[in-house]
């Protein structure tokens, strides 16, 4: 009987706290929409761990470098890469011949017999005023 | 034969699919999260009133409760939301319990000061919900209520809230004791006691 009595008190008021649930004026329920929101703004900012940017950084940026080293590596053929290495193997030839200071010094005493000889050449070739 | 853009593409390709999963996974985990305080705002609302009174300090209790679960407790199981929602709430009701305390001994103290009108203690009425025609039924029914808000403020604050977490939430026993942070066994005395105050403080006619 007790039980009984305890059973229909906690129906009523259970009821009773339901009703004035749903009788909750809309100004009320109005603010109660805002603070949820407002909640759900101040959430973005604390995504949980594993979608936070400060979690996956560091991964991501290893990762990246190790995707475009590969990339780089595999991209390129291995025909390709020797002659790589042989072109510019002979540019580097090119240009120790041009630096070297033997050969300078030939050019320059070459260029000064051509000019004696062209100097013989114009008064050879040009009649004498005086004869 | 691929070329080191084509693989950087295909690197990129591999990215870019799974990018939508991510804004997926974040939609979805945030509408969970809002269909759940839909669903528990109200109800919420009015258990932190009965405890509290005041409208205005039951909506700060609520939102701080909405906001400390959004922003600490998010990534957990959805099935602990609850729990740890209205654990959050109870401590905070019983923060704003205390500043009153506080704040009453002050005021004590200095007899030239006195209290906020604001912040008294507002007529019980004001609070009643909009209930369209005053018809005699929901009146009666809005003066239950009110017997049993006042007769909760009256217990010890365990019993009030074993009461409200099983009889208004409808939480079983194991869930209470999570959300109270307490044996099973406690939860029972707490809600046992606190059905037996209550029905002696409201008669058996009611």
């Amino acid at each position: 009987m007790d039980e009984q009595h305890r059973d229909a008190f906690e129906t009523r008021t259970r009821a009773l706290f339901q009703d004035s649930v749903e009788t909750i004026d809309f100004a009320t329920r109005s603010r109660l929409t805002q603070a949820r929101h407002a909640a759900l703004e101040a959430a973005k900012g604390h995504k949980p761990w594993f979608l936070r940017w400060t979690m996956w950084t560091p991964a991501a940026g290893v990762t990246a470098a190790a995707v475009l080293g590969v990339a780089l590596w595999l991209g390129s053929p291995p025909r390709q890469q020797v002659g790589i290495l042989a072109e510019a193997q002979s540019n580097f030839e090119d240009l120790e011949l041009v630096a070297s200071s033997e050969g300078s010094g030939d050019v320059m005493e070459m260029l000064q017999d051509d000019i004696d000889f062209y100097d013989f050449a114009d008064k050879v070739s040009s009649p004498d005023p005086a004869a | 034969m691929s070329t080191p853009i084509d693989t950087l593409n295909t690197a990129w390709m591999v990215w870019d699919s799974l990018a939508p999963a991510v804004k997926g996974a974040v939609l979805e985990y945030t509408r969970e999260l809002e269909k759940f305080l839909a669903e528990i705002e109200r109800r919420a609302f009015r258990m932190a009133q009965v405890a509290l009174r005041d409208p205005d300090d039951a909506l700060d209790a609520v939102q701080d409760a909405m906001i400390k679960l959004t922003s600490n407790y998010a990534s957990r199981p959805s099935a602990e939301w609850r729990p740890l929602f209205y654990r959050i709430l109870e401590n905070g009701i019983r923060d704003l319990q205390r500043r009153r305390t506080v704040r009453k001994r002050i005021m004590t103290w200095l007899p030239g000061l006195k209290e906020d009108p604001d912040n008294e203690a507002q007529d019980p009425l004001e609070n009643v919900a909009d209930a369209g025609p005053a018809i005699p039924e929901k009146l009666m029914q809005a003066e239950a209520m009110q017997q049993l808000e006042q007769s909760l403020r009256a217990l010890p604050a365990r019993q009030r809230e074993a009461f409200m977490l099983r009889n208004f939430e409808g939480m079983d026993v194991a869930e209470t004791a999570r959300t109270m942070a307490c044996s099973e066994g406690s939860v029972k005395t707490h809600y046992s006691r606190a059905v037996h105050a209550l029905r002696e403080q409201l008669g058996e006619v009611w």
